[in-house]
């Protein structure tokens, strides 16, 4: 690494005021219990993990993380390997749980090898797996003897798993299932841990017996030879190259040229083929496992808001701190002003601190509603297999419960995913120039952010689940027919009041502003309706309007979260007055912006007039942005993101952003230590011979 | 390498199938509309005639680039950098062929600001004596040079800068220091490890004339931010001089080709003639200011690199949609849900959720190419009224190029992030072509004035001119907003209340006439916020943003529509898929706003409802011609760089190819048990890795 500068340099401080200075005073002008608020958010005993965990990390080198944006590819995984092996060797040392796992992984903050292997490949073979196939690939994945991966999508196909190409083709012979791929758009791409380091895949495959398809099958697959590490023959395996982010993740293709697994290989829970009459099976109806994607995506939602606190957390931070022209209004010899007393940065980056609020409460609700259901159906299911008989209103409840979670996390996914990946792009623009560089920390983690946009479900393909269901719930709902979950309830109460007319108080009651998004989802929903059962338009051709109405239903289920969210016993007990009242101005924030970038829908409606929205926009979001302003630092603050996890010169939380910056920048950046040959008749590009690289 | 693969073919239909259908389904001529488009200043004959010569040297190859390290990518940009000086030798390359193969090789050269803002400020800001003397051992580049004025502390305001030139009488010489650490110059590109030489903008300091000497204690007066050119590095050693501390401020989101540096300055003397003096000046031995004529002159050479900057953004986004289109035109996803049981998957670009977000993209490129042909004309007469002194347009010509710098920087950045989220999984890939574009673009909404912050420059020239025409209604049309205020301005007046009687959707005259009403009803609105109402400034930033994106996207739908009036040299049915374009800008931007042309009474109610089955309509008539209308902006394969975007269709055996036999990543044989430290088999372990932290 270079020298250190000259004692003049080491001597310069910041121009005043300091940016410790500036965020002193920014803390003191506000009382928000930051302790309290973020117990409320992640609970006493997460933020007393954190700190553990974070202890231990950072007394390691290798997770010091200077050097993660200067190393090539390949120097990268590298290290990401080594990372990601001290990680379970720290495991065993102090006997971590899988949740002190998985917030060392948060504090890291970077996907490691064995990504995949941790997640998916553990959790499909302990759900599809019977229990002879845990003892034998379960058992010995959970401890690290085998290495796995999940092998679905394909270079050719996507979201759509009836599409794959590759087979597994029943052989009654030899009892043997013969993988292959049959076209070059067959190859299993995009697998993480695929590339490099899994030596087993649960391969997704179309099943054949006797000619016939049973559709798509987990067969589990060793790829990889357990010593040396090699391909085994007629596999043909790697990692698919350089990304947008991701770059620690060896994301991986893989071919099979005709290659035989043992019968066992197959996973068996849900469906199988019988060795002896070799006819296809199913035992056990994967009603629950059809859960798991809707708790994914649930988990989706939830961590949406804390991807978007990071940035959020910077961007507030840095803009307390950064000061660009005087007030045009103020006299001339008055300082440069804090950016974030500028209405135009304001109104980017308060919607947003809102919005991650939002978020956090939307995936604590579904997820409570989750396992509520869960639970009733594990009990109506025991129930019923004890042959007590279960009521059918218990059974039915579960299902319409579980059908409208799933719809709804399908839309929330979308929503929720996008609002995080556009928020943190946002944020990062809010910061200005140094936005852009990596010590801003905001590009980085945006970059490796990005796929969640596109995986377990691409965001614009969801969005038509959505709309089936609501186009179904709409029609048992004309036909009288509707049942006891909430969408069927908002589209009921707008057929009752369609004729009356909405008018709703979005400006002095607040659960008049939830109304409002319920009338406007119920009255684009029977819109597309409409022009589907009645016009007869195609199903193509309305896309768009399914959309908007996955979107608006989305907003409403937020708005709703997090109206009750504020308005929960829970909430109001814990935090005081005035806290709670700010909680409740960031509600109204998030709305009402919502409500006024959606003006249009919420006017042809009719679930607002021309004069409410006209009164949004120039006077109460703008009050709102006022309310909340003072306190934005120290509702980031309570987030309680570590300066260690952020890793930005921008968000620290001490506020010295420039010395630090300046540090980085001179003493942790090895393009300094190259002296350059700028003449184009010389061919040397360096005149010096720099230090060995990293790795 | 041998193996199984080699046989393996991707399934049917191919690719190069797909689009062959599509080449066939569009009578849209690809030659005469890449001529239309491009042909008229010898972009495309320049394009083909450099493409050769890059093409076939092997340094220019993209294929390892993503992998490298920082240090590595840097290094072969200069190794580009050298290589193409010297093809430019060989070739006789003209300055614009130069920048062709700078475009085509598409790193951002590490000479690229010795190239452009240093000469062009030498050029436009350098007195005679100054241009004779710098201009050719610039051209010769026998010294390398950057342009240093952004400040670790300040970007946007130049009036904030901190480094001091102060004026010694004494000794004739002026002293740069950097009084606190953020006055470090930052961002400074070319300047980090490459420049010997640079333009460094700073505070002038000078005696106080009426009570100094130039002793010590003498108390100096601050005449703003004035440019200096500097040699900051030895000639022979490359190292900078004692006194000056510079360096390379470390990785970005882009720009990995760049020496974006810091530098600051410990009492370095530079001489008299370092100011840049055409148009103020010191005297040297009173130390006496001379004003320049116009105090706005010095954003003259801003204004320019904006007016530069649209121009790209136009190709930018041109080469994005060509990705998308070719891609999603060869992608199947999903059967339709209203076709038979069997039906093939359909072409991603079928789907009216994919259209939506890559077709209005199309559109826009072919606005902002308008656009930018008339900024460049506009650039070009106020240049030559500057030269004979003449500074009128020179405000219009600045305010104008805020907005639209703002806006189509915004529209370009946000585009091709669109587009390489339409691609779906692969759009993350390095195959896509878009991640570069991506990271690379990304500085631009955020430098040469904030695309937030510059609007208020757009909105103040706007208020000044409503409120002049407010007072003097028939006052002389003196440029293009006072004719645009006085067409709206009396509907607005008297109109109030009354329902928009605008043919939106008939009229393309009547399209343009919306737009310019809402910008003009925007900013009759912010004058009787701001001065009638006289509400604080800060408190109407977002009305200022809106007011400017109003009037910027006026700017474009007028321009646009302008050029397909005025365009007679192509077949009749082009000129219509060109008319769809424009209505297909013209109405997406109108459907995303159209609460606020309703309320501004530049749209009716019962158009709100109506204006989304518009778009799609619009849509589905384009969405044949597609292929070839993105054929025509002649985008080269090579700079594409991308697997999914070829011209030929090959998407799948050019990404396994690029995952199988390019990926050095596929070299390395890890050990993946935890227990055990070795990371690459028989090579590295944790503890090497540790140790070299």
């Amino acid at each position: 690494m270079p020298n250190p500068p000259p004692a003049w340099v080491q001597a310069l401080k910041p121009a005043e005021p300091q940016g410790t200075q500036l965020l002193t005073q920014e803390r003191a002008q506000s009382n928000v219990d930051v302790d309290k608020l973020g117990e409320l958010l992640h609970t006493k005993e997460a933020l007393q993990r954190q700190d553990t965990i974070l202890s231990v990390l950072k007394a390691e080198k290798v997770f010091d993380k200077s050097q993660n944006h200067t190393l090539g590819r390949t120097e990268k995984i590298q290290l990401a390997l080594a990372r990601g092996k001290r990680l379970q060797q720290l495991k065993k040392l102090h006997n971590w749980s899988d949740e002190d796992s998985h917030v060392a992984n948060e504090l890291l903050a970077e996907p490691t090898p064995y990504g995949l292997h941790s997640t998916m490949f553990l959790v499909t073979l302990r759900e599809q797996g019977t229990p002879e196939q845990h003892k034998l690939f379960y058992e010995r994945a959970a401890s690290y003897q085998i290495i796995g991966c999940y092998a679905q999508t394909e270079l050719g196909h996507g979201s759509n798993v009836r599409g794959l190409e590759t087979t597994a083709t029943w052989d009654p012979e030899d009892k043997t299932f013969v993988i292959h791929s049959p076209s070059l758009t067959a190859s299993k791409w995009w697998i993480g841990s695929l590339g490099r380091t899994a030596n087993h895949a649960v391969v997704m495959a179309q099943l054949f017996i006797a000619g016939k398809n049973y559709g798509p099958h987990p067969f589990v697959v060793q790829i990889r030879d357990l010593e040396t590490h090699q391909p085994l023959e007629n596999v043909y395996v790697g990692d698919i190259g350089p990304k947008f982010g991701y770059n620690t993740m060896d994301n991986g293709f893989l071919l099979f040229n005709k290659v035989k697994i043992p019968h066992v290989n197959m996973l068996a829970r849900f469906a199988q083929v019988d060795k002896v009459t070799n006819k296809y099976l199913r035992p056990a109806s994967p009603s629950l496992v059809y859960g798991t994607m809707t708790w994914v995506r649930s988990n989706i939602v939830l961590q949406a808001g804390g991807v978007l606190a990071r940035g959020v957390t910077i961007a507030i931070r840095y803009c307390a701190v950064r000061r660009q022209f005087q007030d045009r209004d103020a006299k001339a010899s008055a300082e440069e002003n804090q950016v974030l007393n500028y209405k135009m940065v304001q109104i980017r980056l308060l919607p947003l601190l809102a919005a991650m609020y939002a978020l956090h409460f939307t995936g604590r609700g579904m997820m409570r509603l989750y396992q509520e259901n869960q639970e009733r159906m594990k009990a109506a299911s025991q129930a019923d297999q004890e042959k007590r008989g279960a009521g059918p209103e218990q059974l039915r409840a579960g299902s319409d419960l579980l059908a409208d979670l799933h719809a709804t996390s399908c839309g929330l996914k979308a929503l929720a995913s996008t609002t995080a990946g556009e928020g943190l792009e946002v944020c990062r623009r809010a910061c200005g120039g140094h936005g852009y560089s990596s010590y801003s920390g905001i590009g980085p983690w945006y970059s490796d952010y990005l796929p969640t946009l596109t995986w377990e479900g691409d965001n614009f393909m969801l969005t038509q689940q959505v709309a089936r269901y609501l186009l179904k719930s709409a029609r048992a709902v004309l036909a009288g027919k509707g049942t006891a979950n909430d969408t069927s309830r908002i589209l009921q109460a707008y057929l009752d009041r369609r004729d009356k007319g909405a008018s709703f108080d979005i400006l002095s009651n607040d659960g008049d502003i939830v109304a409002a998004f319920a009338w406007r989802t119920a009255h684009l929903t029977f819109e597309a309706l409409k022009y589907r059962d009645v016009e007869k338009r195609s199903w193509n051709s309305l896309l768009v309007n399914f959309w908007r109405l996955s979107t608006a239903l989305s907003q409403y289920i937020i708005v709703k979260n997090f109206y009750e969210a504020v308005t929960s016993p829970e909430l109001t007990s814990t935090l005081d007055p005035q806290t709670a009242g700010l909680l409740r101005s960031l509600f109204r924030l998030y709305a009402l912006h919502t409500l006024e970038r959606e003006a249009s829908e919420f006017f042809s409606s009719a679930a607002v007039t021309v004069r409410q929205i006209g009164l949004t926009q120039a006077s109460e979001v703008m009050k709102l942005l006022d309310e909340v302003r003072p306190h934005a630092v120290r509702l980031v603050d309570a987030w309680k993101i570590p300066d260690w996890q952020l890793d930005s010169s921008l968000g620290r939380y001490d506020g010295d952003v420039y010395p630090d910056l300046f540090r980085r920048a001179s003493q942790e950046n090895p393009v300094n230590d190259l002296v350059f040959d700028p003449y184009p008749w010389n061919d040397n590009v360096l005149k010096n011979i720099p230090p060995r690289s990293k790795l | 390498m041998h193996d199984f693969t080699e046989s393996l073919r991707p399934s049917q239909p191919s690719g190069p199938e797909l689009l062959a259908r599509e080449r066939a389904q569009s009578n849209v001529p690809t030659e005469a509309l890449a001529n239309h488009l491009l042909g008229s200043d010898g972009f495309l004959s320049r394009q083909s005639k450099v493409l050769a010569v890059v093409q076939s040297e092997p340094l220019f190859n993209k294929s390892h680039q993503q992998n490298l390290s920082r240090p590595d990518r840097f290094k072969l940009a200069l190794a580009r950098g050298k290589l193409l000086r010297r093809l430019a030798d060989k070739h006789g390359w003209a300055p614009e062929e130069h920048e062709m193969a700078e475009y085509l090789v598409d790193d951002v050269s590490p000479y690229m600001l010795h190239m452009g803002m240093f000469v062009t400020t030498i050029r436009e800001q350098g007195s005679d004596e100054q241009r004779a003397y710098w201009l050719p051992q610039i051209e010769a580049w026998k010294i390398i040079g950057a342009y240093a004025q952004t400040e670790l502390g300040h970007g946007s305001n130049v009036r904030g800068l901190e480094l001091e030139a102060r004026y010694d009488p004494g000794t004739r010489e002026f002293v740069l220091h950097s009084p606190t650490l953020t006055a470090s110059k930052w961002w400074n590109g070319a300047l980090g490890r490459t420049a010997n030489h640079a333009i460094v903008v700073a505070q002038l300091l000078l005696p106080d004339s009426r009570t100094s000497n130039g002793t010590l204690g003498t108390k100096y007066v601050s005449y703003g931010p004035h440019p200096f050119i500097v040699q900051v590095r030895d000639m022979e050693t490359h190292q900078p001089f004692e006194g000056i501390v510079i360096g390379d401020i470390g990785p970005k989101y882009g720009y990995a080709t760049m020496d974006n540096a810091y530098m600051l300055f410990n009492n370095f003397r530079i001489p008299h003639s370092a100011m840049l003096s055409r148009h103020s000046g010191v005297d040297p031995v009173t130390g006496k200011y001379t004003k320049p004529a116009e105090s706005a002159v010095v954003y003259g050479t801003l204004t320019y690199m904006r007016s530069k900057i649209i121009q790209h953004a136009r190709l930018v986004l041109a080469r994005a949609v060509t990705v998308a289109v070719r891609y999603t035109a060869i992608r199947r996803q999903f059967p339709d849900r209203d076709g038979a049981s069997n039906c093939p998957e359909l072409p991603v670009l079928d789907y009216p959720t994919v259209q939506i977000r890559i077709l209005p993209l199309l559109a826009i490129a072919f606005a902002l190419h308008y656009t930018a042909l008339a900024m460049q004309n506009i650039y070009a007469n106020t240049r030559r009224e500057i030269e004979s002194g003449n500074f009128s347009s020179l405000a219009y010509m600045h305010s104008m190029s805020s907005g639209l710098k703002s806006l189509c920087t915004t529209l370009a950045a946000d585009g091709i992030e669109t587009c390489r989220r339409a691609l779906g999984g692969h759009g993350f890939g390095g195959g896509s072509g878009l991640i570069q574009l991506n990271n690379d673009y990304l500085s631009k909404p955020t430098v040469e004035g904030d695309n937030w912050m510059i609007t208020q420059q757009t909105a103040a020239y706007m208020l000044k001119k409503m409120t002049a025409a407010l007072q003097k209604p028939n006052a002389v049309v003196a440029d293009e907003i006072d004719g645009q205020f006085r067409a709206s301005l009396p509907l607005i007046l008297d109109g109030a209340g009354k329902e928009s009687s605008y043919d939106i959707l008939g009229s393309d005259e009547d399209l343009v006439k919306s737009f310019q009403r809402r910008a003009t009803a925007l900013a009759y609105n912010v004058y009787q916020a701001r001065v009638v109402r006289k509400q604080p400034w800060t408190s109407l930033m977002t009305d200022f943003h809106k007011l400017s994106k109003a009037q910027s996207q006026s700017i474009l739908v007028t321009k646009f529509h302008d050029a397909l009036v005025s365009n007679v040299d192509l077949p009749a049915a082009t000129q219509a898929v060109l008319r769809d374009l424009f209505r297909l800008f013209a109405t997406f931007t109108l459907e995303a706003d159209r609460y606020e042309f309703f309320t501004c009474g530049a749209a009716s109610r019962a158009q709100l409802d109506v204006l989304p089955a518009r778009v799609n309509e619009l849509m589905a008539r384009i969405r044949p011609h597609a292929v070839p209308l993105v054929d025509s902006w002649k985008i080269p394969d090579y700079l594409l760089d991308s697997a999914l975007g070829r011209y030929d269709g090959r998407v799948y055996e050019d990404l396994f190819n690029r995952a199988h036999q390019l990926n050095p990543l596929n070299k390395v044989t890890v050990n993946p048990n935890y227990w055990e430290d070795e990371i690459v088999k028989g090579g590295e372990d944790l503890k090497d890795i540790r140790a070299k932290l």
